[in-house]
């Protein structure tokens, strides 16, 4: 698979704090690839040296073939487009007056309708940026990345503040510009997210790649793959300290009567479900094991909004 | 490129704050200081004259006084407790009553006149009481049968024109217009696009920098053309400013000062963190030049020490290079010490943007 980005021990320094701590990937061509972690893990830094904001300390980064290291040439910038996190656009001009001036800064730039179509907006082409809903925004961010029609988009962290329906509507356009052939690099800190859009994605935590893989290899890969969730009025202590041999149990919120389980082996999950059925459970939900919980595994906590 | 600055352009003229800043702020400057001393306006005040005799001598000051520019003449009231009334009410500045027959050819005819004036109206009371005297003193010598006063005053103006204070301060309005409007839009502007990371943005395409800020800086030039014209229009055909230097040089010499102040603008800029701070500093720096750079006063009435730094303020040697131009039609290379103050601030301004502003962090 051909290799649209190429990320070498990169370092990023401020003074004595160290934002990026040595980091290497690759994203392939035409893959939704995504940096994972909380807030200050270094996934923006990282994201803004690739696309030429930001000096690095050390390390190496190659764009489609050419080393952007000392920052990118025109040549780079006219194939990628950027969405940068939680940024707005001029006030005083219409979208469609916004995106005809950013078409005129490349060589080749989509004409303003068609782009607008695409994420819905066409009926706010006269408005001001200011008029639009949160989402609107949004999604108008990011289709203004792609007025250049690049090969490689960069967003950075494309749902945050979003309510849960604008979200999937972005995750719909995000899966709709990866069928267009784009590479796609992404920053998020919803788990739901990275699980649902990124073919591969990195988990970060200070600056350090803790884990990087295909995001169901990653999550099958965890201690405990397989989840149980039960809902019970009666489970005697017997039962429970069967259960408990099996996998981790554990009561869910404070609430008495729900419970979710871990377990490591298909066999173990068959015992398990044979038990919790035995009660007449209201509620029996088996699945796997989700990347929230292997990221719990790896840094030791959940990320907090 | 033609495209970023036609939005530029646009953008300009569709944000408001800036609009009132760069045209309404010194409109509302131009309006005030053209009815307080424009043409039409009096110096002295309104004068309410009550003249009850009718000799030759009388009629002669009554008009004299209504001939004066220096004091509007009412004749309307007839009654001295009215016309205090008026005095009272700040109708009127002073009144002056010429008993029965004062001038007449008779021993026993009154030879004083009465004032009322109000001890709050000192101007009008200097120019009134200066008017009297002279104009008594001149009575006295004639009737005394001597031709005119034995010693007076040779008054020779630096200007032989006919200038008042108002063609002084359409000048100050001019720069002082230009320096509020560049500096507070383009401060406050940067700081914005830098909140809303519209120059980061801007950094990942490949357009240049440099072309960024010259579309910025000509679309303001644009604004500042409309704002010099407008000024000078109403202070020109409104208020009867009188405006003797070439018009060239005069937009010339503006919009020279309007790449100054927006330089000083993009120094701020490159200072400041956040949109607030950018007022704030803005407010900060164009305030003090407003009142030291010599906006509505002669700044060589201040304490020497003072004058010595102040004379050195960016906006003192462009208003001494206008007023030289609109007032004397004097050529801004005959004193090129202003224009070299000028383009030194031009050049520190430059380097230091140059040096600290960047269009995104490290």
């Amino acid at each position: 698979m051909e290799k649209v980005i190429e990320v070498k021990d990169l370092v990023k320094k401020y003074g004595n704090f160290t934002a990026v701590d040595g980091i290497s990937f690759d994203v392939n061509q035409g893959e939704i690839f995504g940096l994972l972690g909380e807030n200050g893990a270094g996934k923006t830094t990282t994201l803004e040296m690739i696309e030429g904001l930001r000096k690095l300390s050390s390390g190496q980064i190659t764009v489609l073939g050419q080393d952007v290291s000392k920052g990118p040439k025109n040549e780079t910038k006219e194939k990628i487009g950027v969405q940068l996190q939680s940024s707005a656009y001029y006030q005083f001009l219409t979208l469609k007056e916004i995106i005809d001036l950013f078409g005129s800064f490349y060589q080749k730039s989509l004409p303003a309708d068609q782009l607008l179509k695409i994420v819905d907006l066409l009926d706010k082409t006269n408005s001001m940026v200011g008029n639009l809903s949160g989402g609107q925004k949004q999604r108008f961010s990011i289709v203004a990345s792609l007025v250049n029609d690049p090969e490689i988009v960069f967003l950075d962290e494309p749902t945050t503040g979003l309510d849960p329906l604008a979200r999937r509507n972005l995750w719909d356009l995000i899966t709709e510009i990866k069928k267009k052939g784009k590479t796609i690099i992404l920053t998020t800190h919803y788990m739901e997210e990275a699980e649902v859009l990124c073919d591969r994605i990195a988990i970060m935590d200070k600056g350090k790649i803790l884990k990087m893989g295909e995001t169901h290899k990653l999550i099958e890969g965890t201690k405990n793959p397989y989840k149980i969730s039960f809902i019970t009025e009666k489970l005697s202590q017997d039962q429970y300290g069967n259960l408990a041999k099996l996998g981790q149990i554990e009561n869910l919120a404070g609430k008495s009567n729900h419970f979710e389980m871990h377990l490591k082996t298909q066999v173990n999950l068959n015992k398990a479900v044979d038990i919790i059925q035995k009660q007449n459970p209201e509620s029996l939900t088996v699945g796997r094991a989700s990347l929230e919980d292997l990221f719990i595994e790896l840094t030791g906590r959940a990320i907090k909004e | 490129m033609l495209k970023l600055l036609l939005s530029d352009i646009k953008m300009t003229f569709r944000n408001r704050q800036y609009a009132f800043w760069a045209i309404m702020f010194p409109l509302l400057f131009t309006f005030m200081f053209g009815f307080f001393f424009g043409d039409k306006a009096t110096t002295g005040g309104n004068v309410i004259l009550i003249n009850r005799s009718d000799t030759p001598i009388a009629k002669n000051l009554e008009q004299v006084l209504k001939d004066n520019s220096m004091f509007k003449i009412n004749t309307d009231v007839t009654d001295e407790n009215a016309a205090k009334d008026q005095i009272q009410k700040n109708k009127a500045a002073a009144a002056l009553i010429i008993p029965p027959d004062f001038g007449a050819m008779k021993s026993d005819a009154p030879k004083q006149v009465k004032v009322i004036d109000d001890p709050g109206n000192a101007t009008t009371n200097t120019i009134l009481f200066g008017f009297l005297n002279q104009y008594f003193t001149n009575l006295t010598f004639q009737s005394a049968g001597i031709k005119g006063p034995i010693y007076s005053v040779d008054e020779e103006k630096t200007n032989p024109k006919e200038l008042n204070y108002f063609d002084f301060v359409l000048a100050g309005i001019l720069g002082l217009a230009l320096m509020n409007s560049s500096i507070i839009s383009i401060a406050v502007g940067m700081s914005k696009y830098r909140e809303d990371k519209i120059l980061k943005r801007i950094t990942t395409t490949p357009m240049k920098t440099w072309w960024f800020i010259t579309g910025e800086i000509l679309s303001r030039l644009v604004m500042n053309f409309l704002q010099v014209t407008i000024i000078l229009l109403i202070g020109r055909y409104l208020f009867h400013a009188h405006i003797y230097g070439n018009i060239f040089v005069i937009y010339a010499l503006a919009l020279l000062g309007a790449v100054l102040f927006q330089l000083l603008g993009f120094v701020i800029a490159s200072f400041v963190k956040t949109t607030d701070a950018a007022q704030g500093a803005a407010t900060a720096i164009t305030i003090p030049m407003m009142f030291l750079g010599g906006v509505f006063f002669p700044i060589d009435t201040l304490p020497k020490w003072l004058f010595s730094i102040v004379q050195y303020l960016p906006i003192a040697p462009l208003l001494r290079m206008i007023r030289s131009t609109v007032l004397e039609g004097a050529s801004p290379f005959v004193n090129p010490v202003n224009l070299a103050i000028i383009f030194g601030w031009i050049v520190v301004c430059l380097a230091i943007a140059t040096w600290r502003f960047r269009l995104s962090e490290e």
